[in-house]
């Protein structure tokens, strides 16, 4: 008897799950929107991300598979500020109003984010961060205490989208909340001997990582997305390198690493692989671990070019 | 500064020539055989065999990837040669075409299931001559030289072969063979540094020069080394002046020696008889396309005075004398704040945006609604830079709109009497 009435609870705590995990479906343009969807969601929803890992978001191209993919999804969270601009191509075609602008559930995640380097509300061909479209540096899920407003917006969506689990997303984030404040302070500790550190940046991907761990981000090689920099770009790199004195290079693993390589043969700066998103080096699995290997791998190259 | 600058440059310069030992006698083989595209073809079958490397794991640099390239490569070679038989029906043009966007199409499938796949289609295209290495420099030159000296022991045969027009022949394909299989490791090792756009550059244009000048194979290559070589140097050196990228300007800098050639060739060095006839062909032609500009502009001009006029707009930048003329003392008053108004607020901008990136690591931390004000700032400044922007374009129209009578007007009837002066002219001549 109470073998069966062990089943039948087990039965039915599954087919419960089973249910709940059927009601929510949540698609994220990028994997660290998905990690922190998950964070949220828990086991209460199938969360589903578009890039792939390890692939570069900002020269990304959608493949009908992903048109597939948005049908039937309950909340869809995009980086927004330009950064994943063919959403709105996809989301057209798809057209279910929940998931489309303004529906219930649809989350532009820089909403509600401090953003750096604001250029204006259209696009404008002079911009000088080297990003070719947005409005302002899309990069901000590198500061860590960004999270809060991004798991906030996909909080809200997930309770509209399914009212009757509002209480276990909100003890699912707020759980993450107060676990990654408790990690960010080991992260800032690691970083604060090397406070205000002198670095060059590949790509201008760094802005909101710099400001969270107070790094110095002197000037960046490639000035305009996908365009290889000139010898005198680099001559005028290696010169303030020198005289500033810096000691390490931020690359990521999709940028081309020959005009990196130059400028570190000629200097003798470190470069370092950083991971600008979940998945693009096999070490960042999941958000924390995105902030564990950047901080660690940073943390080391500094400490080593300091000695 | 002066250091670096010559530091980046000496490499690529020296691997540039390298290219351009090798590439122009390979180059002038393929004028020979009409076979221009063959290298485009060749290089894409290498970028594809390097493609299936990077998928299958190993690096473009390694051993295997470029056992892979080579493979591919040489199974485009073979394919070159077999294209050869059927040729005598359909130019063997056609053939290569289709193996090049064949090739081209495989690579975008195979990248596709590699993440990083169209950085990698990207380096291929345009490369990265600017970051070769002295190590890379040696062991280009250990091969091209043992290549370019295989080459010279067979360069009979080989050349009887691309004048050869009876291609049947088993002799005939065993060299065309061979050469394509020697091409194939030559474009195999160059497109991986300098893409495939410049090593296109390397093979053809001083090849085209030389044989602009001289058909004894030994004086076009000589001819063609001076041309590559000096087209490289300015790419190069050109590169560092405009502040661009060194292969794009490279290629501008091979086309454009490749005119001033043609231009040396048809009115310098050409026979008397022709050389004037060429010079009074280039001015009538000349003047004639210069005439039908300048009449085609002023038309446009006075037809829609709002849209865009480089040729009035690069007039007006060499002269001075721009659309505010004929604006009224107070619409120039007005576009002349605007514009002053416009800078004021990019200024504002740049402080704001200064002011944010050193409180990222200077002094205290900007409260985030600090932050949020500032790019709300930022933005707001941004706009209204623009609303002072429509307003200078605005103002530029009304006074086109006066101009149009006055510059556009003389401009085209000037450009059409021309043009019909010289063509009556020509015709008179006959």
């Amino acid at each position: 008897m109470p073998c069966a009435t062990l089943a039948c609870i087990v039965a039915t705590f599954l087919a419960s799950s089973a249910a709940l995990a059927q009601k929510l479906r949540v698609v994220a343009t990028t994997s660290d929107l998905a990690s922190l969807a998950e964070a949220v969601t828990g086991d209460l929803a199938r969360v589903e991300t578009i890039i792939p890992p390890s692939a570069d978001p900002e020269a990304f191209e959608p493949r009908p598979s992903d048109l597939a993919r948005l049908k039937g999804a309950s909340v869809v969270v995009r980086v927004g500020l330009g950064y994943d601009h063919w959403l709105d191509k996809l989301l057209s075609l798809h057209g279910d109003a929940a998931v489309n602008r303004r529906g219930a559930g649809y989350v532009d995640a820089s909403f509600g984010i401090p953003l750096l380097e604001v250029k204006g509300s259209s696009v404008d061909p002079a911009n000088r961060d080297g990003h070719a479209h947005g409005l302002a540096n899309p990069h901000y899920w590198l500061d860590p205490v960004n999270a809060e407003i991004i798991t906030g917006g996909i909080a809200e969506a997930g309770i509209r989208a399914a009212p009757e689990m509002a209480e276990k997303i909100i003890a699912n984030r707020d759980g993450f909340l107060v676990w990654l404040k408790a990690r960010l302070t080991e992260w800032e500790q690691l970083l604060a001997p090397h406070r205000a550190a002198p670095l060059i940046a590949y790509h201008n991907t760094w802005p909101y990582f710099a400001r969270r761990f107070r790094l110095n981000i002197v000037d960046v090689i490639e000035n305009k997305a996908g365009v290889t920099p000139s010898p005198a770009r680099l001559a005028k790199l290696a010169a303030t390198i020198r005289e500033q004195k810096i000691r390490v290079i931020m690359h990521e693993p999709f940028e081309p690493e020959e005009a990196s390589q130059l400028l570190a043969r000629r200097t003798g700066a470190v470069v370092v692989t950083l991971a600008p998103s979940i998945g693009s080096v096999p070490a960042a699995t999941d958000y924390p671990t995105l902030f564990d290997y950047n901080v660690g791998t940073l943390a080391r190259a500094l400490s080593a070019a300091s000695n | 500064m002066f250091e670096d600058v010559l530091a980046f440059a000496a490499l690529p310069l020296a691997a540039a020539i390298v290219f351009t030992g090798i590439h122009t006698w390979f180059g002038l083989q393929v004028l020979r055989r009409n076979v221009v595209f063959a290298d485009l073809a060749l290089a894409q079958m290498s970028a594809l065999g390097a493609t299936v490397a990077v998928v299958a794991g190993h690096a473009v640099q390694s051993i295997a990837g470029y056992a892979y390239a080579l493979i591919f490569t040489a199974v485009g070679a073979l394919l070159l040669t077999g294209s050869r038989g059927f040729a005598r029906s359909v130019r063997q043009e056609a053939f290569i075409g289709v193996l090049y966007v064949v090739a081209t199409a495989s690579t975008v499938l195979v990248v596709d299931r590699s993440p990083q796949g169209a950085e990698h289609v990207k380096k291929m295209l345009v490369g990265g001559i600017l970051s070769v290495t002295a190590d890379e420099l040696v062991k280009f030159i250990a091969l091209y030289g043992a290549i370019g000296a295989f080459h010279w022991l067979i360069r009979r045969p080989l050349l009887a072969a691309a004048d050869n027009p009876d291609s049947g022949t088993r002799q005939i394909a065993f060299w065309d063979l061979l050469f394509y299989l020697s091409f194939g490791v030559v474009v195999t090792s160059s497109v991986g540094t300098a893409g495939v756009l410049l090593v296109f550059c390397f093979l053809i244009v001083p090849a085209l020069v030389g044989s602009l000048f001289s058909s004894r194979i030994g004086m076009a290559l000589v001819i063609g080394w001076l041309a590559g070589t000096a087209a490289s140097a300015a790419g190069i050196f050109g590169s560092f002046l405009l502040d661009a990228p060194t292969g794009a300007v490279t290629v501008v800098a091979f086309a454009a020696v490749l005119v001033i050639a043609g231009a040396v060739r048809a009115f310098i060095t050409a026979p008397a008889k022709e050389r004037c006839r060429n010079r009074q062909l280039g001015f009538r032609v000349g003047g004639l396309l210069f005439c039908f500009v300048l009449g085609l502009s002023g038309t446009w001009v006075v037809i829609a005075p709002a849209g865009d006029h480089p040729l009035l707009a690069a007039i007006e930048m060499a002269t001075g004398f721009g659309p505010e003329r004929f604006m009224t003392s107070r619409e120039r008053a007005d576009y002349l704040e605007a514009g002053l108004i416009e800078h004021r607020h990019k200024g504002e901008i740049d402080r704001l945006y200064d002011r944010e990136r050193l409180s990222r690591w200077q002094g205290d931390e900007l409260a985030p609604d600090e932050v949020r004000r500032i790019g709300s700032m930022q933005q707001t400044l941004t706009e209204m830079g623009r609303g002072e922007r429509f307003v200078m374009d605005y103002l530029r129209t009304r006074g086109r709109e006066r101009e149009r009578w006055y510059v556009g007007l003389p401009l085209a009837t000037f450009g059409f009497i021309g043009a019909a002066a010289i063509a009556w002219r020509t015709r008179r001549a006959r």
